[in-house]
């Protein structure tokens, strides 16, 4: 069982933002799902475990390698695929993939022959290993990128938003193979999408402005807020009416009306009606507890 | 519409800083070249001033090569502004006319691309009103400005090359929509100018290149070749001749480009041509089990690693199109080099490895450091740029490695480049049959010089552009430091090279002493540098931004983190061998081996100057005699030298003091009865012996000085390349020191002079008549010696052959060391070589003259002609001129550190470049070594037994009268008058070119003051057309009986006057007028042909009309022109229509500036022709041949 510990990490940015804030958290073997909105700090904790950050305080330990001082030895059993995942141009998926496997430390050229043609063959990118990489379609970049995570037998898998840019088939395919991966190793996915996390995690987190928000199994926050979600349809200009007397959760548009989720430990009545909570309500009522209008 | 976008252009160029800085760098590049003596860039000497309309043009045509660089920067932001912006889609859609876009946007460019070049001008006026006021230069170095002279600049250059050279960038950028291809055309075009230019290189050609020139600069060149001081300081590039033509036939070939691009211009985008993809035949994927696979982190796993970093690293550059681009560019001007480029009389070298050396690192030189800073930027951002850094960042490998393999794919593509370079060298050198391959020289020499190199940069501009964080800062950085940093260290005045990156002392590879002394220093200043590159690529490691990018300041703090332990191991080994080599570079460099900079030089030599020159004109006794033991150690570059020197006193006076000059790398001591030494000046190098009792009037004393020259370790620079483990070249000057002051060492240049409070200096005593008192010495000894018997015994190692002056007396072996004593037959002057090095001797016997080349056996080729070249030279001579007194004439082959040949009694040295490898097999070529030494044989006659006094006119009897006898034994062996044209013409240009550089004052040849274009070019011009008019028997005879009546006399010794007065007598009355307008006078001619036109006559034969124009001009010191009245005869003839054969020649007398001739002939004739052999001197000679019309 790995186990990625971290304690109080902080981390300031020089134009004052504040990236993270006092995170601490415990990842264990499984699919680890780390929500947020943009800008909540999910890439600078993906990218302070992946080593390419230092924190300006707080630890990162795997097992036994404490990020921090030993970044060598974490890259050695780190599989990243970052948010933004570009390519050399001028070569080819398998070269590509064989550059990536030798600095992963499979340097065996047969046995790395072997695994760039299986992991091709995964990615489903077997038939055009031989083509130039920065002409496939952004689709078949990021599934070059999903190979290179999976080179070698990392221990921790980082995906960032990476099913952005897939088709709807491409994406299952790409999460049977995390699923697949992820019952030995800690893979941790971070993502905008709530679906995904639903689907695929057994435990998750949430991030908003640096902080944690929430950490533990999805079905657990749904839990939580049962029966305490309310829906209502409401009037375009009653919207500000509804914003100062409820605690807001979401609001979207349905049929060219606001269509409000509401928070509320009683039944509200005045037309609302309960409403079974699903993860994007816990979502939005992690992070916006102001309640303000999103 | 079309004001609209040219004011829209402007406009917006106007709010960016760019256009600021721009005009900031040409001015700051111009006032530096203004305001200051250090930064050369054409720029003005001795009387030209500062700010002269020509330097002002040439600065002009010189900063528009530069200004390509910025108007490719407007030009292709003009083209592609819209599409960069992705503005074109909204723009094209709307009604607007195509040509009010197309040829406002390039107007407007055109416009501010001229603005940067005003920078030129408004650097001479800075320069001219701060350079004086902070006392830099001297208000007197600037004259007065005139108006066209700005605005013949603009309309001539500036803006007709901002035009060609926007036509094409706009262009490529309409067409291709790439910076890149811009760029690369603005490459082309400058590769253009310089391949044009390496082809026209011999001045038969220089029309064509000055029309091939698009920038105009060798047109303008060419128009003000000749121009004299005060042509420079008063005229401006005008609207007419091969200028003219020249920017005419440029401007349409940009409009007919812009044209062309207009019309293939249109706002709708072009379908992008689609390869048709190759049906792909899909393989049946089999289907796979995950291998077990699991990630090894040996010792071995570093170096696979590093091997695919390369292998991608590498491949990303060769693939490249900037690289492939930059590649072709320094392969054609490779090519351009290996069959163009003459050395000197239209004449190639046999292409010998230095050569091709040499060309090699001419041609990649640029393009290598191009590609070193381009590529160090690429490849450091290369992950960033492909945006791949963090997968790569996040994977385990360490900073060393990837950046090390960057810094090796930058150091291996740029040596393959080198060694094809090299391929193609041998290539070349076996297509032209030159068989003498020597791959081992070639890769020695890419190892010691090219190789540090590559390995230096790349490390030091891996490093600038990881630490600096931005890879356009960085470039920016690099250029400053590989530019800038010389200008740095001399106005520091530092020259040391352990402060100028990747330098070190120079090996030149010679044929017959390799790489010469250089060779040790280089290889440790190689490693010092190789290990400075070393910790560049360590730090840029501990410096690299790896993941997220962070300021410097963070980087530094995590740095040493960076490093693994055993890196840091390394590190401190690195340092400490740095530290270790940097101290022993430093210990021989600067404490073994102290060396002076330029200004401590120069301020010494002023500082010299004004402690002893009230010496200059005491009583010193006279060199009478000279026994020389002399013991050469080549392989230790050691000298031993004991000296027997009997000083007479003949003067009037009693002296009791001897001065001595002292050279501390020579270490004399002296031994010199009832001497004692009373003073010593070790830091200026002089030396005061008393002599008690005083050498009286008439006395002699033998002096034994002992001096002996041992290298120590290695030096700063290369170092005394006259004592050689092959090819030791001394003379007696060098190895023994002289007596009293010499103001031939003071400081010449009268601003440089000035700068130290000195008073301007005379370049030559001025020509007197009867000067008893005056002609006490001769120009070439200082008064010191007169005609001097010389004995030696000199020896060296057992495989090298030792040649001094005088008989072989005696030769034998002593200790495996050979031993030779010759002795002089006749006395002569004090100045004589002594040579060692491993020779084959070819000897020929010519009434009991040996004849003798020594040479080194890998030069035989010419061997056999230079002997012949000896033998005709001797008949030629004393058949016309008198005896010769040595019994040998030896010609010496020696390094080619120097390139000249010199003529000591009966000795010869001769350097390895300039006959022996010279390529004579064409016979219609001139005939360099003849000349050569014809040259430095007539000295044995003009020099050596007769030698003008120490005033103005000395040297025409030495150095005009040898360049003459050369002309004559060319003209005895060939005589073809449209050949010795050919030859005449290197002579004309040399005259023409030399006065119109003069720093001081031009004088008349009777009174040359040791200016080479008077004494060499002009002299044997006038005394061979003299000859031509008179008759070679009367001048010859003028000479001869001068040589006898002053041979081997003085003091006091003879003058110009005194030849004149031997010449007088030769020549008839009639022609009386060229005495004066040859030699005591400056004068030139303007002879054209005006009109020609032959008719056929009923006899069958042709009458010939021409009609001529003649102008005889008489020249002021300054090059103050007036015409003057004529009564001259000049030749009128025919040519045949390729110029080879002179058909017809008549002399006529000419008394109007214009005139018609007319006679009969049996031919058509082809070309008529004023002054058709070019005897004159004339500035401009092609208008004097006109093909003639026919009736």
């Amino acid at each position: 069982m790995n186990k990625l510990t971290i304690q109080n990490l902080s981390k300031t940015y020089p134009n004052g933002v504040k990236a993270l804030d006092n995170v601490s958290i415990e990842i264990e073997n499984g699919m680890f799902g780390l929500l947020g909105p943009n800008g909540a700090g999910k890439s600078s904790l993906m990218r302070t475990i992946a080593t390419l950050q230092e924190a300006d305080s707080g630890t990162a330990t795997l097992n036994e390698i404490d990020i921090f001082s030993q970044p060598h030895e974490l890259r050695k059993v780190l599989g990243y695929l970052p948010q933004e995942f570009g390519v050399y141009p001028k070569i080819t998926a398998e070269q590509l993939l064989d550059h990536l496997a030798i600095l992963k430390g499979i340097t065996n050229s047969k046995e790395r022959k072997e695994l760039v043609g299986y992991l091709l063959e995964k990615v489903n990118l077997y038939n055009d290993r031989k083509k130039s990489v920065k002409g496939f379609s952004g689709g078949m970049k990021q599934r070059v990128g999903i190979a290179q995570a999976l080179i070698g037998s990392p221990k921790l898998i980082i995906v960032d938003e990476p099913t952005a840019g897939l088709d709807p088939g491409e994406r299952n395919r790409f999460y049977n193979l995390l699923a697949d991966v992820g019952k030995d190793v800690i893979v941790i996915l971070s993502t905008h999408i709530v679906d995904d996390v639903r689907e695929l995690c057994t435990q998750m987190a949430i991030m908003s402005t640096g902080q944690l928000v929430f950490h533990g199994a999805p079905q657990t926050a749904i839990d939580e807020l049962s029966g305490k979600v309310y829906q209502k349809v409401v009037e375009r200009d009653e919207l500000n009416q509804y914003a100062t007397n409820y605690s807001i959760i979401s609001n979207k548009m349905v049929g060219g009306k606001p269509f409000i989720h509401i928070y509320s430990d009683t039944d509200p009545k005045e037309g609302f009606e309960p409403v079974k909570p699903n993860l994007e309500d816990v979502f939005f009522s992690k992070i916006n507890t102001e309640n303000v209008l999103v | 519409m079309f004001k609209d976008f040219f004011f829209a252009e402007i406009r917006y160029a106007t709010r960016q800083p760019m256009l600021y800085i721009f005009l900031l760098m040409m001015t700051l590049l111009v006032f530096g070249a203004t305001a200051s003596d250090n930064i050369v860039i054409g720029g003005a000497v001795g009387n030209v001033f500062k700010n002269a309309p020509h330097v002002i043009t040439q600065f002009t045509v010189i900063m528009t090569i530069f200004g390509l660089l910025m108007a490719t920067a407007y030009f292709n932001t003009a083209a592609l502004k819209d599409y960069n912006s992705q503005f074109n889609e909204i723009l094209f859609s709307t009604p607007l006319s195509k040509a009010g876009y197309f040829f406002g946007r390039f107007f407007g460019a055109l416009v501010l691309a001229t603005i940067p070049m005003l920078g030129v001008f408004l650097g001479v006026f800075l320069g001219a009103i701060l350079g004086p006021a902070f006392g830099w230069v001297d208000a007197d170095r600037f004259g007065p400005y005139f108006l066209e002279t700005f605005l013949n600049n603009y309309l001539l250059f500036i803006l007709p090359n901002m035009f060609f050279a926007g036509a094409i960038v706009f262009a490529l950028a309409t067409h291709w929509k790439s910076t890149v291809i811009s760029f690369v055309g603005a490459l082309a075009i400058i590769i253009a100018y310089i391949v044009a230019g390496t082809l026209m290189s011999d001045i038969d050609n220089e029309t064509i290149g000055a029309l091939l020139d698009s920038f105009g600069v060798r047109a303008y060149s060419f128009s003000a070749k000749y121009f004299t001081p005060i042509e420079k300081n008063t005229l401006s590039p005008s609207f007419g001749g091969i200028l003219l033509l020249n920017r005419v036939i440029w401007i349409t070939v940009g409009a007919i480009i812009l044209g062309v691009s207009y019309f293939s211009f249109s706002f709708q985008q072009k379908n992008k041509k689609v390869k048709a993809q190759k049906e792909e035949k899909k393989e049946k994927a089999s289907l796979r089990t995950k291998p077990q696979v699991q990630p090894v982190f040996a010792s071995g796993s570093g170096w696979v690693q590093f091997k695919s970093f390369f292998y991608t690293n590498f491949l990303s550059i060769a693939k490249s199109a900037t690289f492939r681009v930059l590649f072709l560019f320094s392969l054609i001007i490779l090519i351009a080099n290996l069959f163009g480029g003459f050395e000197s009389y239209g004449l190639q070298s046999y292409p010998v490895t230095y050569k091709m050396i040499d060309l090699i690192s001419g041609a990649s030189g640029i393009f290598i450091i191009i590609i070193l800073v381009f590529f160090s930027g690429e490849l450091v951002w290369r992950d960033r740029d492909s945006h791949i850094h963090e997968v790569v960042d996040a994977t385990p490998h360490a900073s060393t490695i990837s950046l090390s393999a960057k810094v090796l794919s930058l150091i291996t593509l740029t040596s393959l480049l080198n060694l094809f370079f090299v391929f193609c060298a041998v290539i070349y050198q076996l297509v032209m049959g030159f068989t003498r391959i020597e791959l081992h020289v070639y890769l020695i020499d890419f190892l010691l010089t090219s190789f540090p190199i590559y390995v230096i940069w790349s490390g030091v501009m891996i490093m600038i552009q990881v630490i600096l964080n931005n890879k356009y800062v960085g470039y920016f950085a690099s250029i400053l430091i590989i530019f800038l940093w010389s200008l740095v260290m001399v106005a520091l005045d530092l020259q040391s090279n352990m402060l100028s990156i990747g330098s070190g002392p120079s090996v030149m590879y010679s044929d017959m002493n390799g790489f010469g002394a250089g060779f040790n220093g280089r290889l440790w200043f190689n490693l010092y540098w190789f290990l400075f590159s070393f910790i560049c690529i360590i730090v840029a490691s501990a410096m690299w931004s790896r993941g997220t990018a962070s300021s410097i300041k963070e980087r530094a703090k995590h740095a040493s983190h960076k490093l693994s332990k055993a890196t840091k191991a390394f590190t401190v080994v690195l340092v400490i061998a740095f530290i270790g080599t940097g101290g022993f570079v430093y210990y021989n460099t600067q404490v073994l081996n102290p060396y002076k900079t330029t200004d401590q030089l120069e301020a010494l030599t002023a500082a010299f100057e004004k402690k002893y020159k009230h010496y200059e004109g005491i009583a010193m006794p006279k060199v009478k005699d000279v026994k020389y033991d002399i013991s050469i150690y080549p392989e230790t570059r050691t000298v031993q030298v004991i000296a027997d020197i009997l000083y007479k006193n003949e003067t009037g006076v009693p002296i009791d003091t001897l001065h001595f000059n002292i050279d501390k790398n020579w270490n004399p001591t002296f031994e010199i009865p009832n001497c004692e030494l009373v003073f010593n000046d070790e830091e200026m190098g002089w030396m005061k012996y008393a002599v008690n009792p005083p050498l009286l009037p008439g006395d002699s004393v033998l002096a034994r000085i002992k001096t002996a020259y041992e290298p120590k370790g290695f030096e700063n620079e290369v170092g005394n390349t006259s004592v050689a483990k092959n090819g030791t070249f001394l003379n007696n000057f060098q190895i023994i020191p002289s007596l009293g002051y010499d103001p031939n060492s003071e400081l010449s240049d009268n601003n440089t002079r000035k700068k130290y409070g000195l008073a301007k200096k005379s370049r030559m005593p001025e020509l007197q008549a009867n000067c008893d008192e005056t002609c006490q010495s001769n120009y070439l000894s200082n008064g010191r010696a007169d005609y001097v018997m010389v004995e030696t015994i000199i020896s060296t190692a057992g495989d090298q052959i030792a040649v001094s002056p005088g008989t072989l007396v005696k030769q034998w072996e002593e200790n495996g060391r050979n031993y030779f004593q010759y002795k002089l037959d006749h006395p002569a002057q004090n100045f004589y070589s002594f040579i060692s090095a491993r020779y084959e001797v070819a000897r020929k016997t010519w009434n009991g003259i040996d004849l003798e080349v020594y040479y080194d056996a890998k030069h035989e080729v010419n061997v056999e002609m230079m002997l012949a070249a000896v033998e005709r030279s001797l008949a030629y001579y004393t058949e016309n001129f008198g005896p010769y007194y040595q019994k040998q004439c030896r010609i010496i082959e020696f390094p080619r550190y120097a390139s000249f040949a010199q003529a000591f009694p009966g000795t010869m040295p001769y350097s390895e470049s300039i006959g022996f490898v010279t390529n004579l097999e064409n016979e219609e070529d001139n005939n360099i070594i003849d000349a050569v030494i014809a040259h430095e044989m007539a000295h044995q006659w003009w020099a050596h037994q007769v030698v003008g006094a120490n005033m103005q006119g000395g040297t025409m009897m030495s150095e005009s009268f040898a360049e003459y006898s050369s002309l004559m034994t060319m003209k005895k062996m060939n005589d073809d008058p449209m050949k010795m044209r050919e030859f005449l013409k290197y002579n004309h240009n040399r005259y023409l070119r030399g006065r119109s550089q003069e720093v001081d004052k031009e004088v008349p040849l009777y009174k040359v003051e040791n200016q080479p274009h008077i004494h060499y070019g002009k002299g044997s011009l006038i005394l061979f057309a003299l000859q031509d008019y008179i008759g070679e028997e009367k001048v010859n005879l003028a000479m001869r009986n001068y040589l006898d009546e002053f041979k081997h006399v003085g003091p006091p010794y003879s003058t110009s006057l005194d030849f004149m007065k031997h010449l007088e007598p030769q020549v008839p009355d009639s022609l009386n007028y060229l005495i004066t307008d040859w030699f005591e006078e400056i004068t030139l001619y303007d002879n054209r042909v005006t009109e020609a036109s032959s008719r056929k006559l009923e006899n069958g034969k042709y009458e010939l009309t021409m009609k001529i124009e003649s102008n005889k001009i008489k020249a002021d010191t300054l090059g103050n022109e007036t015409k003057v009245p004529m009564n001259d005869w000049i030749d009128i003839g025919i040519l045949d229509a390729e110029e080879e054969n002179l058909v017809y020649c008549k002399r006529v007398k000419i008394d109007q500036p214009q005139m018609t001739f007319s006679f009969e002939l049996d031919n058509p004739p082809a070309k008529a022709a004023i002054d058709p052999r070019r005897l004159l001197i004339d500035r401009v000679f092609d208008d004097n041949i006109k093909v003639v019309s026919t009736e």
